[in-house]
Order: C-alpha cells, then sequence, then structure tokens
C-alpha cells in the first residue's frame, strides 16, 4: 500500500509541477497585460504603470521570470498579488476553505444523490421508475451549471425567497447570531450553489451506478446470495452495491476538476468567496502570480482527488490490489 | 482673498441644518457590488470599490459642493480644513478644523497633510493620481493647523488639485513604513481614517463593513453601517437587491437589468449626470485616418440617435463630444458634425475614395477598410458596434469588428496596435480631464490626436478664472474636436442606481455616488433584521 501511495505521489508532483510550467507560460503569452492601471479611466500614467511593471519583475525576460518564480516556489513563495497587493498565500488561504466546503458539500451530496436513484433504477430494472430516473438524470446531466445556478437563484432566492440568493453569511447579522446560528446561516447560504454543482454531477452519479450495478446484480454471487434466500434490499445493499461502487468512486476521484471548474462559475453567481472567484477576477486582470497559484492548488487538489479515489477504491472492493 | 470664515460659517450651518435627530439615525445600507476593494489606501487604492470604502474613511480637505465647480473656489465647501486663503497667486494656505481627529483620538495636524503629499508623490508608491499633483512645487506645515501649498505656476484649478485628489494620511501611523510597502502594510487593510465612517471589517472578495463614527467633527452620518456586498455577476447583484438582501446598487449598466429593477416595486432608480463618454478612435498615425476628411465622412455618416436608441433605448444619450454629462461644461448645444450621408459621401468621393464592385469604396486599387477592436466585456460596444458596421457599409466604408479582452484591447490600444478602438473614458469633474486624452503626449491620446489649434483653445480654458468665463472656452476646444472628428462619439449612459424604497434622502453626487451618503436614511418601520444588528456595541 504505501508503495503505491509513494508511487501515486511521485506522479502527482511531476503533474502538479507540469501544470505550473504550462501555466506559468500560458498566461505570460496570452495577448493582453496585467490591469496595472484602472480600467478606461487611464488615471495612471504609463510611467506609473511601467514603474510597476518593473516592481514585479515584469520587465524581465520570460525564462528569468520563470527561473524567478521556481526558486520563489521552492521556498515557499507564491509571490504578490498585483491587483490586490497582498501575498499570493494569504489571498488563497483565505479562499481555499470556502470552495472546499462549497466543492465538498456538493461532492458528498452529489455521491449520495447519484447512489440512490442510481441504486432506485438498478432494483426497479426497466421499470417506469427506471425510464423515468433515466430521463431526468439525462436531462439533467445535459443542462449547463451556471444555467441552473441561474434557475435556482431565481426560482428560490429571488421569487420565492426562500433561500438567500448571494454570499456566504447573512450581511449585518451573521456576527450577532449565535456559534450554531452562523452554522445554520453558512448552511442556508450554502444550499443553491451546493446544488447547482451537486445536481448535474448526482445526474452522472446516478446513470453510472445504476449501469454497474445492474451488471453486478446479474452475477454469480449475486444470484447466490439471491438463492439462498436474502431479501432484496439486504441482497443489493451488502452484496451488490459494495462491488458496484469502484466506478462510482473513481468517477468521484476524476470528478474533482468539474467541481474546481464549476465553482468559477457557481462562486461568481453566488458571490460565494472562493478559489474559483478568485481566479475568475484574476484571469481578467492577467494577475499572473495568482493565477499560477490557482492552477497550483488546483492541480494537487485533482492529483489527491485521484489519489484518494484509487485508495477508496481498493478499500470498496477486495478485488482490487494496490500493486500497480 | 479670504473667503475661509464665511464658508466656514455656511458649512457649520449647512452641516448641522443636515445632521440627523436622535429618532431617525440608524440602519445599515447593504450596497451590492460586483468587485471586492484593492486596499483602502486612498494614494493607492485603484478598484471602484475600494475607493468608494476609503473616501468614506478618510477626508479632503475640501469638498466639491454639488455642481461641480472645479474652476474657482466658491464651488467647494470646507471639511477638514475650516477656511484657505490665496496670500498670492503661488500659495493657498489651508487652516485646519481643530475639531478634526483621527479614528484613535490623535488630531488631524498640518504635519499629516504635508505627510500625504509626499506621499501621493513618492515614485516608490506609485499612486496613481501622482501626475495631477506635478503643479504643486511643495506642501509645508507653518504650525500645527496651518499649512502652506506652494505651487509651481498660477491656474484657476489650483484649489481643485491641491484638495481633489488627496485624502489626508495619519502621519503618525504610516511614516514608519517604508513608502513601497504602504500598499501591502497591515493598515491598508484596515485603516484608521478621520471619516464620518470607521473600518469595521473585510472578508476578502466577500464584505466589506464599516460604522458610523457618531462623535465625527462634522455631526453624526446618518446610517449606522455600510456594508458592500460582493456579487461579480451583475445579474445576481441585481437578484441580491430585487430579493432584498441589498438595498442600493452604485449603477446598474445594463438596459436587461434596468427594466428587471423597473419591474420592482422595493427597488427604485435614481439617475444621475454620468462620468463616462464613449466612441470610436481612430488611429490618426494610420492611413486612411491621417486625412481629416476620411474621419469627418465617418462621423458624418453614423446615425448616432439611431445607434443610441437601439442598443440603449431610454438609458443613454447621444455624446455631444469627449465630455461627460456629469462635466459643468457639458451642454447639448455643443456643436457636432450632422448626420448626413450624402455630405459624407461626397467627402469621400472628393478624397479619391470611389466604389468599386460590391459598393465598397477603394482608392488606387487600396479598399476603405478597417478594423474596429470592440471589447468583449461590453455587451453595448458589441451591439453598437455592429449597427456602425451596417451603417458604414451603405457609406461604402468596410469595416471588420474585432472583439477582444479588454486586457487585450488595452495593451494593443497603448501600444497603438489598432486602426480603430470602441473606448470608454471616464471624466473627472475638471474639464481638463480632456487633455488626458486628446493633447499630443499625454499617454492616453491612443490615437496620437495632436492639433495646433485645439491646443491654443484649451490653453485660453485652462487660464479662465471663473466658471462663466471658462465654459465658453472649454465650448470652443470641444467644438474644435468635433469638427476634426479624432473619434465618433457615440454615447453617454444615463446613469442610474437603484435604491431600496426604505432608504429616503437619497443624492447623487456624480463623481461620487455615496458623498451624500450621512444624509441617507432608513425609514424606522421598515428597518429589518440586519439594521438591528446595527445596534450592538
Amino acid at each position: 500500500m504505501l508503495g503505491f501511495v509513494a508511487r501515486r505521489l511521485g506522479f502527482a508532483v511531476a503533474s502538479v509541477a507540469a501544470v505550473v510550467l504550462i501555466t506559468f507560460v500560458l498566461v505570460h503569452a496570452a495577448p493582453g497585460a496585467p490591469m496595472l492601471g484602472s480600467p478606461e479611466r487611464t488615471l495612471a500614467s504609463p510611467e506609473t504603470i511601467a514603474r510597476q511593471r518593473a516592481l514585479f519583475g515584469l520587465d524581465r525576460p520570460l525564462p528569468e521570470q520563470l527561473l524567478r518564480y521556481a526558486a520563489n516556489l521552492a521556498r515557499g513563495q507564491l509571490g504578490e498579488s498585483f491587483v490586490l497587493h497582498r501575498p499570493v498565500a494569504d489571498v488563497l488561504a483565505e479562499a481555499l476553505p470556502n470552495t472546499l466546503l462549497l466543492g465538498g458539500v456538493a461532492l458528498v451530496a452529489s455521491l449520495l444523490l447519484g447512489l440512490v436513484v442510481g441504486a432506485t433504477q438498478a432494483a426497479r430494472h426497466r421499470s417506469r421508475t427506471d425510464t423515468a430516473l433515466g430521463v431526468a438524470t439525462l436531462v439533467l446531466y445535459s443542462v449547463p451549471v451556471f444555467w441552473l445556478g441561474l434557475v435556482l437563484l431565481l426560482v428560490f432566492g429571488e421569487r420565492l425567497h426562500w433561500l438567500p440568493v448571494s454570499g456566504m453569511t447573512s450581511a449585518g447579522i451573521h456576527d450577532s447570531l449565535s456559534a450554531a446560528g452562523r452554522a445554520l446561516d453558512v448552511a442556508r447560504h450554502l444550499v443553491l450553489p451546493a446544488a447547482s454543482l451537486a445536481l448535474v454531477q448526482a445526474a452522472a452519479f446516478a446513470r453510472f451506478q445504476r449501469s454497474a450495478l445492474v451488471d453486478t446484480l446479474g452475477a454469480a454471487h449475486i444470484r447466490s446470495a439471491r438463492a439462498k434466500g436474502l431479501p432484496e434490499r439486504a441482497v443489493i445493499l451488502r452484496h451488490a452495491l459494495r462491488g458496484a461502487l469502484a466506478p462510482t468512486i473513481t468517477l468521484a476521484g476524476l470528478s474533482v476538476p468539474y467541481f474546481l471548474s464549476g465553482s468559477v462559475l457557481v462562486e461568481s453567481i453566488f458571490g460565494w468567496p472562493g478559489l474559483g472567484r478568485v481566479a475568475y477576477d484574476a484571469i481578467f486582470a492577467r494577475d499572473y502570480n495568482v493565477i499560477t497559484a490557482v492552477a497550483l492548488v488546483a492541480g494537487v487538489l485533482v492529483a489527491l482527488g485521484n489519489l484518494l479515489a484509487d485508495v477508496a477504491v481498493a478499500v470498496a472492493d477486495p478485488r482490487v490490489r494496490l500493486s500497480g | 482673498m479670504r473667503i475661509g470664515a464665511l464658508l466656514a460659517a455656511a458649512a457649520l450651518l449647512a452641516g448641522c441644518a443636515r445632521g440627523p435627530s436622535a429618532s431617525a439615525a440608524g440602519g445599515t445600507l447593504v450596497i451590492a457590488t460586483t468587485g471586492d476593494a484593492d486596499v483602502l489606501l486612498p494614494p493607492v487604492t485603484s478598484l471602484e470599490t475600494g475607493i468608494n470604502v476609503s473616501d468614506l474613511l478618510f477626508c479632503r480637505l475640501a469638498e466639491l459642493k454639488p455642481g461641480l465647480n472645479t474652476v474657482d473656489d466658491s464651488g467647494f465647501r470646507p471639511v477638514l480644513a475650516r477656511s484657505w486663503d490665496h496670500p498670492d497667486s503661488l500659495t493657498i494656505v489651508f487652516h485646519l478644523d481643530p475639531r478634526a481627529r483621527w479614528q484613535d483620538g490623535f488630531p488631524v495636524t498640518a504635519a499629516d497633510v504635508a505627510f500625504t503629499f509626499r506621499t501621493y508623490v513618492d515614485s516608490a508608491v506609485n499612486a496613481p493620481l501622482a501626475p495631477f499633483l506635478a503643479p504643486i512645487a511643495s506642501v509645508a506645515a507653518r504650525d500645527s493647523l496651518t499649512v502652506a501649498f506652494r505651487f509651481r505656476r498660477w491656474y484657476p484649478e489650483q484649489l481643485y488639485d491641491a484638495t481633489y485628489h488627496m485624502r489626508i494620511l495619519p502621519r503618525h501611523l504610516l511614516d514608519t513604513i517604508p513608502a513601497a510597502r504602504l500598499a501591502t502594510s497591515a493598515f491598508a487593510r484596515a485603516p484608521v481614517g478621520d471619516g464620518p465612517y470607521r473600518f469595521t471589517s473585510w472578508r476578502a472578495g466577500a464584505e466589506i463593513a464599516i460604522a458610523a463614527d457618531t462623535g465625527w467633527f462634522l455631526g453624526r452620518p446618518g446610517l449606522d453601517r455600510l456594508i458592500w456586498r460582493v456579487t461579480p455577476e451583475l445579474p445576481s447583484a441585481v437578484s441580491q437587491l430585487l430579493a432584498g438582501e441589498a438595498d442600493a446598487m452604485e449603477v446598474i449598466p445594463s438596459r436587461g437589468q434596468l427594466e428587471r429593477v423597473q419591474q420592482s416595486r422595493d427597488v427604485r432608480l435614481v439617475p444621475y449626470p454620468s462620468p463616462f463618454y464613449a466612441g470610436v478612435v481612430f488611429n490618426l498615425r494610420r492611413a486612411p485616418f491621417a486625412d481629416r476628411d476620411v474621419r469627418r465622412a465617418i462621423a458624418m455618416a453614423v446615425d448616432r440617435q439611431t445607434v443610441v436608441r437601439s442598443v440603449f433605448g431610454p438609458f443613454a444619450d447621444v455624446a455631444v463630444g469627449a465630455v461627460s454629462p456629469m462635466q459643468a461644461v457639458w451642454s447639448d448645444s455643443i456643436r457636432q458634425l450632422p448626420f448626413d450621408t450624402v455630405a459624407a459621401a461626397r467627402l469621400l468621393d472628393g478624397r479619391g475614395w470611389r466604389r468599386a464592385a460590391g459598393g465598397l469604396r477603394a482608392r488606387d486599387g487600396t479598399p476603405l477598410r478597417f478594423t474596429l477592436l470592440v471589447p468583449t466585456s461590453s455587451q453595448a460596444r458589441q451591439q453598437a458596434a455592429v449597427i456602425l458596421q451596417d451603417e458604414l457599409r451603405r457609406l461604402g466604408v468596410d469595416v471588420r469588428i474585432q472583439p477582444v479582452e479588454f486586457t487585450v484591447m488595452e495593451r494593443r490600444t497603448t501600444t497603438g496596435d489598432f486602426d480603430a478602438a470602441f473606448v470608454s473614458r471616464t471624466t473627472d469633474p475638471s474639464p481638463a480631464s480632456l487633455l488626458q486624452w486628446w493633447s499630443p503626449g499625454a499617454g492616453a491620446n491612443i490615437g496620437g490626436y495632436a492639433d495646433p489649434v485645439f491646443e491654443s483653445l484649451t490653453a485660453a480654458a485652462l487660464r479662465a478664472r471663473t466658471r462663466a468665463e471658462a465654459a465658453p472656452r472649454w465650448r470652443s476646444a470641444l467644438e474644435r474636436l468635433n469638427d476634426e472628428a479624432p473619434a465618433v462619439f457615440l454615447f453617454s449612459p444615463r446613469n442610474e442606481a437603484a435604491v431600496s424604497t426604505r432608504v429616503t434622502g437619497v443624492t447623487i453626487r456624480p463623481d461620487a455616488w455615496l458623498a451624500t451618503v450621512a444624509e441617507w436614511r432608513v425609514r424606522e418601520p421598515q428597518r429589518a433584521a440586519s439594521d438591528r444588528g446595527a445596534a450592538r456595541p
């Protein structure tokens, strides 16, 4: 197990290094330049902008900038944001937990929902319920996440006033609430953005889970379990589901990029102060240090997601051995 | 000239008259904004939300009155300076209000003012507004409450430059911080000011809160708290308003969103003059725009009224020139080139641009064609560009629209890598801001416009001693610019703030929409949980 994890970690480090290198080169090669003056106000003189470029080393050749960046990164320094005048590490440290909360809740919710729907479909294979849920998951899977987010916001936030439309806390009252009240307040704000992310991915999980369970339910050991007279519920939950979990767990690991990319849109729509928002703003402002650092963090999260999925598959399915 | 005593008395009376009664004061104003602040330190703050917040934390020596008259002293009211005088043509002496205090209890002194000037002009600070302070040679404290500004030359807007571009900083808290590190200092994210509001909290990317300084020397502000909520997507920000989660937005910049707000019973639109104008700027270093007649022909072939109505409906006006409706010199009677397609065609014929196969014009085998850069961030400009393309095709001009990301457009226009660009300009109250974009050598004169006649007209306008004297001179300069057509000045969007109906007393100064927020109120019967939260110590 340890050897397997070490090998995977090695691959992960190499992948993340490649992501950082590619991102660094691409953002510098992209047309445009860091917005060091106010947009269209032209308050910053060309001299001021030139001084700022020099301050951040942007007047140096690209290979030199890359070497400096790599050297700083090796020392654990991510540089300073051109726009926010803050260490990039501080910017990420504030935003990352919010994204992990949103992405984590969305991932767990989508997994649970996907498993339940997939298992229900498999248990009622070729029934009307199976067909209806199949259509529903197909439609949900086809929906762009930003569109779903806007619809949820309009219906449940603006029209029905059931849930807050924006932010992570209620303006003006959050700090005056008890600890439980503050947690509930955050939870209420979490519902719509998490649902936007989770519903689409739950559809994917459900379709995978249904397919895997239908295959498993036809296997010899399931027939054997049924022949022993076990109730169908026990057959599915104790015997079939565990073996059929592997593809869904793998998909969960692979879905980390979905939650990260989806968070860029969802966090912007719902004013959720996370990594996606930071990335969104940084890309438009050409805030190179922030963009590269976000790519670094995203790379690490994706690599970790895959690693955890591999381990989880082995735990869930005893037939898998961690040798390769 | 000594006007200080009168001005001070007037301001005090006005301040008292405006001061809220104890029962009316209170409430929280939640402001929806699409962008977070960068820092809250006036010399280096450049993002809109940062400017709006720090404007309420830090005071100027004097403030412009609502008429935005930048030319003579009567356009200003005292704030930190209770009076000022002009002992000679190159000096303004300010007498500080002894009641003014930093929020940590220290008095605001002349040394703070001198320190502030040194900070703004320090190249290590890189203050974007530093170029506007170039005419000031020195700022020196004469005693703890008297400070003298010495100018390099005489001009009528000395008081404007001395007061408008700087918000006074606390020397005792900042002078130990190296200038180059001011922007990244802890103070820049949790400042101590001298304004009507004090900093409370900042959750990056989410929320900034400030609270009333109930002991502010010019009177208690009407609202207990202001909270900015960051929601990057405009439709979501508007939804916050419509859902009652926010009370106000500085401006609703899109026709579709304006129409959503119009349908609400709980939110109203508050129009105020816009500091913007937008248009197509030609690169005069490139053919065919070096030719004045070609530029004029293109300008005359565009039915700007149709463009504006099609794109904005009732929410914008045709631009009268390189001036925004906010500026005091704006007038709809400024002479402009007429919409006259026949005359436009005649001008092009006269310059040898004849119609060829397909109806497009060419001269010596070269088609009359140009590429128009349009920022992808502006849906309005993209729509207007398509209409303009169609209108110019009828004249025989082939316009190729190239949508580009905003930073790309900035890069290409500032390096001269463009034929024409659909730009927007944000003016400040002074008509002299015209020179930033249209005088030779100015960094933002992207088209390379240079015209000795225009230069002499603006020079004459800059020498005017009063607003009445200045207005016709600026008008002549603007009309000359229209005649020369270095750009097609297309539209000025009407600024429409959105404010909840529970907020009363709302007036807006066009250059700083929250400048009068100390006079806004939340109706007591309509105060909500967020307003009650403000009552906590």
